[in-house]
């Protein structure tokens, strides 16, 4: 469940990273600060938030299904085994977050290094790694990782390599056209010159002027990645033993008629998220090429 | 032509290649098949287990029963359900339509309204209304389909009791064909609105910008200074310019609207090929599951050549290198 | 850019509030119901396990009071006009049956809609006894070692082929070589067949329990002529399609959709005149318990009997509109207990199980965890059954308890780890191990929870004895013999699911147990399980957590619902509509 990154950026030029006038771009984005505060503030409750909260959210505490402020039930109710949807809330986002990470970083490691690989070099490579490419691409990406997941026994793990397996192609594609872009600029030319290796001229020369676009996509992937988690938790594909807030909306299906406040709070825990990192990528989006800005 | 034949012949491989790869997936994956169909018939002895993996050619060699399974998908054979016991290609036509229809309606949707928004704000662009728009479009973005659904559910389940909230059709029906017609509009008004939302968002966005790149294009102002009326500059024009590049994204999202229609299914009860694939996950029913991840796959495969095709009879200028741009 | 910021808190506030303000009203704290139960929901079928042989005379049965059944909030849809013919009754569950043929696949799933499709010899009243149904009248030979049918003249399949002996015949000869319960026919020896009419079943040892194997959803009587073809008949086409589907029962199969729907039209030469009143019914297959509750609450839906959870019955309970019963569903008797591996070393010492089972309040998880909706269990028969002894030694003194009875034992809860399982997707069963864990670590056990993904994961790991301790649903199935026996007979450790899986071996339980099964006096029966049920408490090779009833909802206007000792799994012929 990627997005399509629209405007991708124009002719950066040569070396030098663009790094600084973004920033300064970006901090002047309100909506982008927002988002980056947001987010902040979530890792912050996901580290640190057992500390100051410390209910223990798999404990059963009080009656089942009581709303929020009824009864003795804490702040924001009992879930339908009478466990505490806060300490849920404030526990959630280690897994959601966690698998996400991993997965991103999966997404990366194997999506950036192909398209460069087929970016760079051309011919036969590329051509069959955007096979593979594709392979991957035409399979249903839920569907997908629900098999493996199902049948490799839902765990953190499992979960993370599915969303990455399930992922990567887009990164891929998006490397190698910024790869095929820029390789035959100016300043790659001279490095070639210089007789500078293949491995340093893709790493060192060319991969820091693609950055921009791919950190943008890679902001908006870990959105996606945590929409794809929460997706697969809910429909019961999550590591049973974690607490993560898509688990917690799934497993309180059938009864949530009875208690919208166990599907509303987690639900708004990860839609905060999400936000969070639509915001930021949309940030940088803006503070690397400002010629779009304003969309 | 030359191109679409390669294009097509290439197609054909990519699918044999993840009908190879999905089917090696499920059948060297661990996970018992014949314990959850005995577990359906009340878990029997061993015998019976013994019994279900030798009807269904569970104990033959691996590549035995990938080349025979091959074979069959050649001649448009699906296999048979472990579960019901049904032609995998019967159970999947009945469950079509109402996904077709499903991601039908709420693309269509999510295209039109996204254009018309995004043409109306693309001349207004520092409105409260455009504001809104961007607002909407990262919030619809972020949103996680099943927890939209729920919360619809939530409202109009209890609350507002407007429209059903499970299901496709009231079975009790029994009218003309108007009336069943409507009784599914019925039905379909929330999924739809739960899957469309989040690429309403999109496009919405998507639209304005591109609007907004053709009103300040050379081809544009030209038109303006010849006098041209305003409106029939925006909407003739523009307008067809802009929508491409929805329309577009729209094809290669097909693979996600899937995704979010397995979601949304789950969600409403709507009796589609995404429930029947989340389904068959569970109760292990490979050949379902196959023959879905099969035609899933062959469906995006055809849009995007179809899309290809589109693009390249829309602006002949832009140069199709294939499926890697 | 401030607008934006602005508008977008604005929209993150105002979706919480508009969830709050449309949320339910209903805070289903509950107060408690009558009558305790907690569906299993679990995406599974709620299924049975293999039937063991039963000795039963069915004769014996009788005055089966239903107390741990008792209805709650009342059957007051009763009306006082006569039955009417007419109407449509739609039936929502969660249960997915794999197709129709009831000889040779169990469950409930398929029995709900295959004992309205197919008629069997016996029909069962609530005292267990035997009513005619296609067996007009019946005999037992005195030595127990033969049974005579007498079918009912001019009884006709919906092709309008009469049904013959012969069909009898090959129905109960399918079942034995192909059914998953293998013990339920396996001491029939042969069955004749003198003329059209009669059925001789020949035994090879007295097996009373013949009779209730012929309820409706063990041996529906499927037509000769339509399966005897040659094709394997687990695979037969006819077994779900609507264009070659040939039944005996009151009702004929129109529509089949897999997993969707199935849509079952009366049956006009059914052998009992003036039956089936209804019209139709309408089994739809939901698979979200949720929305069958809405459809029960908004009138569409007529009945159901998968209501998804505690929640959901003391929601429906509070609702006037609907009527909510525990009634019915007797002769299926579940229960829910807490079973240990008696090979793990820690568990093998009987105090430490009798300490878990001090532990364990079970009136707090019927309370509590279950709204209400279970009943505490005290042994392995359910409470609705004649052969329940209601006085066994019990536990669940309370922590304070426990920790005394491992102190006196000399042994430190402290070096012990347990882990308990649960069938999964489950959210009640969680609900107790959850419930366990808290306790066992309150006494001082290292204790926790193992979740598995699915039941096969779960289903594998306990057949092969890789549990500690696991929670378990397990069936009655109306004769101890079928649905009791295999639990504790150390005969039948077989490494299967829902079989001997704690390794229990008491000899002397064996021997009570093979007595109780072959004998016919009900008084000397009732003896017997007692004394089985007696020394099984003393072991503990589980304990006992609660029993829930099958809850069934439905609207007032439908007569006689089916709350039988069979419940759903029988036919609904007497059931009609008052509009």
């Amino acid at each position: 469940m990627t997005v399509p990154v629209t405007g991708v950026s124009p002719e950066q030029g040569d070396l030098g990273p663009p790094g600084r006038q973004a920033l300064r771009l970006f901090i002047r984005n309100k909506a982008a600060v927002f988002g980056l505060v947001l987010l902040t503030a979530i890792v912050f409750m996901t580290l640190f938030g057992s500390f100051f909260y410390d209910q223990d959210p798999s404990r059963i505490i009080a009656r089942p299904l009581q709303g929020p402020g009824e009864g003795d039930a804490p702040a924001l109710g009992t879930d339908y085994l009478g466990r505490d949807v806060l300490a849920g809330v404030v526990n959630g986002g280690s897994t959601s977050l966690t698998v996400a990470l991993v997965a991103v970083l999966l997404v990366a490691v194997i999506g950036v290094s192909l398209g460069a690989i087929s970016g760079y070099y051309g011919g036969w490579i590329d051509v069959a790694l955007m096979r593979v490419t594709e392979l991957f691409q035409v399979l249903p990406a839920l569907l997908f990782a629900m098999v493996i997941v199902a049948l490799f026994e839902p765990s953190t793990r499992s979960v993370a390599v599915a969303i990455g397996l399930a992922s990567w192609p887009q990164t891929a594609r998006l490397t190698r056209a910024e790869f095929l872009r820029l390789k035959n600029l100016e300043f790659v030319k001279a490095a070639r010159a210089s007789g500078a290796s293949d491995f340093r001229i893709i790493w060192r020369v060319i991969f820091p002027n693609a950055l921009p676009p791919l950190i943008v996509s890679i902001t908006l992937i870990m959105g996606a990645a945590i929409l794809f988690e929460s997706g697969l938790a809910f429909l019961g594909l999550g590591d049973p033993n974690s607490q993560s807030w898509g688990l917690m909306i799934g497993l309180s299906r059938q009864t949530f008629l009875n208690g919208w406040w166990t599907v509303t709070f987690p639900g708004l825990a990860i839609f905060a998220t999400v936000l969070s990192f639509s915001l930021i990528g949309d940030g940088l989006q803006d503070a690397f090429n400002p010629k779009l800005r304003g969309r | 032509m030359n191109h679409i034949t390669a294009r097509v012949a290439w197609s054909l491989g990519l699918i044999l290649a993840v009908i190879v790869m999905c089917f090696s997936l499920i059948h060297l994956a661990p996970g018992d098949v014949a314990i959850v169909i005995a577990g359906d018939s009340g878990a029997g002895d061993p015998e019976v287990i013994a019994e279900i993996r030798e009807d269904l050619g569970l104990d033959d060699p691996f590549l035995v029963q990938l080349g025979g399974y091959v074979g069959d998908v050649a001649q448009g054979d699906l296999g048979t359900s472990y579960r019901f016991n049904e032609p995998v290609t019967e159970l999947i036509v009945t469950r079509l339509w109402p996904t077709f229809l499903l991601v039908g309606t709420a693309v269509s949707f999510a295209i039109v309204l996204g254009v018309l928004v995004g043409v109306f704000t693309a001349r207004r662009p520092e409105s409260p209304v455009s504001h809104g728009v961007t607002v909407f479009s990262l919030t619809g973005y972020s949103m996680p389909v099943f927890w939209t659904g729920l919360l619809l559910v939530i409202m109009f389940a209890s609350n507002v009791q407007w429209f059903p909230v499970s299901g496709m059709r009231d079975v009790r029906l029994e009218g003309n064909w108007l009336e069943e017609w409507i009784d599914v509009a019925h039905h379909l008004v929330l999924p739809a609105i739960t899957l469309g939302v989040i690429y309403l968002a999109q496009y919405s966005r998507l639209s304005r910008a591109s609007m907004l790149e053709v009103l300040q294009s050379d081809y544009v102002r030209t038109a303006r200074a010849k006098g041209l009326a305003e409106r029939r500059v925006v909407y003739k024009h523009a307008l067809r310019n802009a929508v491409i590049p929805v329309v577009t994204v729209a094809g290669l999202q097909f693979g996600q609207m899937l995704s979010g229609a397995l979601l949304v299914e789950t969600v409403f009860n709507w009796p589609g090929l995404g429930r029947l694939a989340a389904d068959s996950v569970f109760q292990r029913d490979a050949p379902v599951l196959l023959g879905i991840l099969i035609l899933s796959s062959t469906l995006v495969v055809i849009i995007n050549i179809l899309t290809d095709i589109v693009y390249r009879l829309i602006d002949p200028r832009i140069r199709v290198g294939g499926p890697s741009q | 850019m401030r607008k934006r910021l602005l508008a977008l808190l604005a929209i993150l506030l105002s979706f919480a509030m508009l969830a709050a303000a449309c949320g339910d009203d209903d805070d289903a704290g509950g107060d408690a119901g009558d009558d305790m139960a907690t569906e299993d929901d679990s995406g599974d079928d709620m299924d049975d396990e293999p039937a063991e042989d039963d000795d039963e005379s069915t004769a014996d049965m009788s005055d089966v009071a239903e107390e741990a059944e008792g209805s709650d909030a009342g059957d007051s849809g009763a009306v006082d006009t006569g039955p009417v013919a007419g109407g449509t009754l739609l039936i929502q569950s969660t249960q997915v049956p794999r197709h129709l043929n009831g000889t040779v696949q169990s469950g409930y799933a398929t029995a709900v809609p295959g004992t309205q499709l197919n008629a069997s010899p016996l029909l069962f009243d609530e005292n267990f006894q035997p009513q005619p149904y296609l067996a007009e009248s019946w005999e037992i030979a005195d030595d127990g070692l033969s049974v005579t049918l007498n079918l009912v003249q001019g009884a006709v399949f919906h092709d309008g082929e009469p049904i013959t002996s012969e069909d009898v015949k090959f129905s109960l000869e399918t079942s034995q070589a192909n059914h998953p319960f293998k013990t339920m026919f396996a001491a029939v020896s042969s069955v004749d067949t003198p003329d059209d009419h009669t059925v001789v079943i020949n035994l090879s040892e007295p097996h009373p329990a013949i009779l209730l194997a012929m309820s409706p959803g063990l041996l529906p009587i499927i037509p000769e002529h339509v399966y005897n073809d040659g094709q394997e008949i687990k695979e037969h086409p006819c077994n779900a399609g609507t264009d070659c589907f040939v039944g005996s029962g009151p009702f004929t199969l129109a529509e089949y959709e897999a997993g969707s729907i199935i849509r079952l039209k009366a049956f006009e030469d059914f052998f009992i005149a003036d039956r089936p009143y209804l019209d139709e019914i309408i089994i739809e297959i939901v698979p979200d318990p949720a929305s069958i509750v809405i459809g029960l609450e908004n009138g569409d839906t007529d009945l159901s009997a998968t209501l998804g959870g505690a929640a959901n019955v003391v929601r429906l309970q509070e609702n006037d509109d609907v009527i909510v019963t525990a009634d019915g569903h007797a002769a299926v008797g579940p229960i829910q207990w807490l079973e240990f591996n008696l090979a793990d070393p820690a568990l093998s010492n009987v105090v430490v199980r009798q300490a878990i089972a001090d532990a364990i309040d079970r009136e707090f998880m019927s309370d509590v965890l279950d709204l209400g909706t279970t009943f505490p269990a005290t042994t392995g028969i359910h409470p609705g059954s004649p052969f329940h002894n209601p006085n066994t030694e019990q536990y669940g003194a309370g922590i304070e308890a426990a920790q005394a009875r491992l102190a006196d034992a000399g042994i430190d809860p402290s070096t012990i780890s347990l882990a308990i399982d649960y069938i999964p997707v489950s959210g009640s069963q969680l609900a107790y191990a959850e419930y366990i864990v808290q306790q066992l670590q309150d006494v001082g056990f290292d204790a926790e929870v193992n979740t598995l993904p699915d039941f096969p994961s779960w289903a594998g790991r306990v057949a092969a004895g890789e549990h500690q301790m696991t929670v378990n649903n397990v069936w009655n199935w109306g004769d101890p013999v079928i649905g009791v026996h295999r639990t504790y007979l150390s005969t039948n450790n077989v490494g299967v699911i829902w079989t001997n899986n704690t390794g229990y071996n008491n000899p002397d339980v064996d021997a009570l147990l093979a007595q109780a099964g072959a004998e016919f006096d009900f008084d000397t029966r009732v003896d017997l399980y007692a004394q089985a049920q007696e020394i099984i408490n003393q072991d503990v090779p589980m304990v006992y957590l609660n029993t829930p009833p099958f809850w069934q909802a439905f609207q007032p206007r439908v007569q006689n619902p089916p709350i039988g000792i069979w419940g759903q799994l029988g036919p609904m012929h007497e059931v009609w509509l008052a509009e």
